[in-house]
């Protein structure tokens, strides 16, 4: 068991080598397919010009975000968010409708396209390790990598070594920490080198992209009651009009419709 | 003003019926193979673009052409217009049609969907989803109860269909507060992508926006079902009514135009209807095919009078209105790039539809005609006006 509140991770672009051993290890840790994995390495490819060449790679990662859109997203509630941090997906809800992979702004849970009705298709993603986490060890990622590019921890502990990290060599990072505040706050913290955007990071706002949705969700009761209640007041006024003006009109027989048509 | 709207009713298979069950049959193999061997091989849906032709063209496209039923629902019932009865009943039933062939997609594209009513024991409230969900079982179930009445007459129950007429108010207005909900909800499951759905179609009024432009589409449908049917069955058309309904389209889309441009204004976001390249190409078709030429078309009395303009207007407006959805939904949403190494399940970034995934929305909608047609012929849907055509006619 571990006293950790919130696990998070951190990844250090400058510290990557895209060796891709993070990728094997959670595939074997996890039992993952051979052409499936969990995580993803990007690399940027050679930039720059001889003799200044700088290249980077991404690790990509499920982000375990403080208010996740693919929780927020998911009709028959597949997913939920520990407290300490993970978020969880239940396989014995789903129902397929990958909603959470258009929700997700990082493009994280993916789908069994080649899988049946036999086999059962699932959304797959990062689940950090519980099986570890939960006995005091790292997640296999973190434990497998060769130059400390993916820590875990605490995540408020993270944050201040990464910021003292940017701290001791403002020339060699970008000041910010991506995850801190983006989509509200993720477990997954990033240090890079290059601007975000090129490790392919979308620029997200602090509050999380699930926000107008679940505002509207939250009007929706509501609103239905209340039209529901204007349509019937209508209904019931239209057909005390109708019969009023059906008996003072029916001496004169001027209608040319009748209003109303009972068989 | 009497006009016959009655249909001969003598069975005659005729080559587009064939055409029709050959479709369906296509799209009945093609979906056996996707359940058995998974929705990749079929397909070209993939992670970075999860939904593809399927929610474009059968929920979304479906949703939107079958407004006209809660249209002429509230209008008959609630507003008491009783002249628009004559319309009420193909608008129900392209409605009820409409719906039908959403959820029979939905089963194709849905990766378990033997757990499609884990919908109605696990709920998410956060969901937009969900909401979708309910609302097509619930309107589902609200659409066959005022179908139901036609079905009895047609076998001649006359009591039964005159019990559930008796007792359809509650359910109109069910109906009218379900549609009003599912048209706009359709909009708001957008609204979880900001990041993704290009700005000039992703706003926080995207709900309000899909309600309105819903019913100037079911209003453009009926006058297209109807010309149509006219056309087919060779029976009376109700040009002076659908010139009714013509005749509020141009507001409804004025209002859509207002809301639109006063959101792109307000949002400070007009700088980019000419600086988006293909982008602002699609909204300014969207834009112009679907609510501007509209306008213009139905603000002439000429053209609201002419059979044939009418519907050609209302075949502009479709189309138009179709591409929005297509727009939202597909074209203008940027899915995330992975740089140069991705391994296989993120290397599918360009999406184009294969063959056998629009065979299945096309067998779908195929099924939907055919049995459009057959209720058309074999059941009391399109009425006499006066009702006399309640005494079954003919053979």
């Amino acid at each position: 068991m571990t006293d950790i509140k919130h696990h998070a991770y951190l990844f250090d672009a400058v510290r990557c080598i895209g060796c891709r051993a993070c990728m094997v290890a959670c595939s074997v840790e996890n039992n993952i397919e051979m052409d499936k994995t969990r995580i993803w390495v990007a690399g940027r490819g050679v930039m720059g010009e001889y003799p200044i060449l700088e290249r980077a790679s991404m690790v990509y990662h499920c982000m375990h975000c403080n208010e996740p859109d693919c929780l927020s997203a998911c009709p028959v509630g597949a997913y939920s968010k520990r407290s300490d941090g993970p978020v969880e997906y239940d396989p014995k809800k789903c129902i397929g409708c990958r909603y959470c992979m258009n929700a997700c702004p990082f493009g994280v849970p993916h789908f069994d396209y080649d899988k049946g009705l036999i086999e059962g298709a699932f959304i797959d993603k990062c689940t950090f390790c519980p099986q570890r986490i939960d006995n005091g060890q790292e997640p296999a990622c973190v434990a497998t990598c060769p130059t400390d590019a993916l820590e875990y921890g605490e995540r408020d502990e993270l944050l201040k070594i990464a910021h003292e990290r940017i701290a001791a060599h403002p020339d060699r990072y970008i000041d910010h920490v991506y995850g801190e505040f983006e989509n509200g706050g993720t477990s997954y913290l990033i240090l890079s080198h290059v601007p975000f955007s090129e490790l392919g990071l979308p620029a997200l706002p602090e509050e999380p992209v699930n926000e107008i949705s679940e505002k509207v969700m939250e009007m929706t009761i509501p609103f239905a009651l209340g039209w529901g209640v204007v349509l019937t007041a209508v209904a019931a006024g239209v057909h005390l009009y109708n019969k009023k003006t059906e008996t003072k009109a029916k001496p004169t027989e001027t209608h040319e419709e009748e209003p109303e048509v009972n068989k | 003003m009497k006009l016959n709207l009655a249909i001969d009713r003598r069975l005659r298979l005729k080559p587009i019926a064939l055409i029709l069950l050959f479709l369906m049959g296509i799209a009945f193999v093609v979906a056996m193979v996707r359940y058995a061997s998974g929705i990749g091989p079929i397909s070209d849906l993939s992670n970075a673009y999860p939904w593809g032709f399927w929610i474009s063209f059968d929920l979304f496209t479906g949703v939107a052409i079958s407004s006209g039923g809660f249209l002429m629902a509230g209008a008959v019932y609630i507003l008491g217009i009783e002249k628009f009865r004559p319309l009420l009943r193909p608008a129900v039933l392209t409605a009820f049609l409409g719906y039908i062939m959403v959820a029979v997609a939905l089963l194709v594209d849905l990766g378990h969907p033997e757990r499609i009513w884990y919908m109605m024991i696990f709920w998410n409230h956060t969901s937009v989803l969900l909401e979708i969900g309910i609302c097509v079982m619930s309107y589902l179930t609200v659409l066959a109860i005022e179908f139901a009445p036609v079905v009895f007459e047609g076998l001649k129950w006359k009591k039964l269909a005159h019990i559930f007429h008796k007792f359809v108010m509650p359910f109109v207005i069910l109906g009218v507060v379900l549609s009003t909900l599912h048209q706009s909800s359709l909009g708001s499951l957008l609204l979880i992508q900001p990041t993704k759905l290009h700005p000039l179609w992703w706003t926080a009024i995207l709900p309000v926006m899909f309600f309105v432009s819903a019913v100037a589409i079911g209003l453009a449908m009926i006058i297209f079902e109807s010309s149509l049917s006219s056309r087919y069955f060779k029976r009376g058309l109700e040009t002076h009514l659908l010139e009714k309904l013509a005749k509020a389209i141009p507001i409804v889309l004025g209002i859509y135009l207002i809301l639109k441009f006063g959101e792109l204004a307000f949002a400070g976001e007009l700088r980019y209807l000419f600086t988006s390249g293909g982008m602002s190409i699609l909204f300014w078709a969207d834009i112009l095919i679907g609510s501007v030429i509209p306008i213009i078309w139905f603000s002439i009395k000429r053209m609201r009078q002419s059979p044939n303009a009418l519907l050609a207007g209302a075949i502009l407006l479709l189309l138009g209105m179709i591409l929005n959805r297509f727009n939202v939904s597909w074209f203008a949403v940027q899915h995330y790039d992975p740089l140069t190494y991705v391994p296989a399940f993120m290397s599918n970034v360009k999406y184009i539809p294969t063959l056998p995934e629009m065979a299945v929305s096309i067998g779908i909608f195929s099924a939907g005609i055919l049995a459009f047609g057959l209720a058309a012929k074999y059941l009391p849907v399109f009425e006499s006006e006066h009702h006399e055509a309640h005494a079954p006619s003919g053979d």
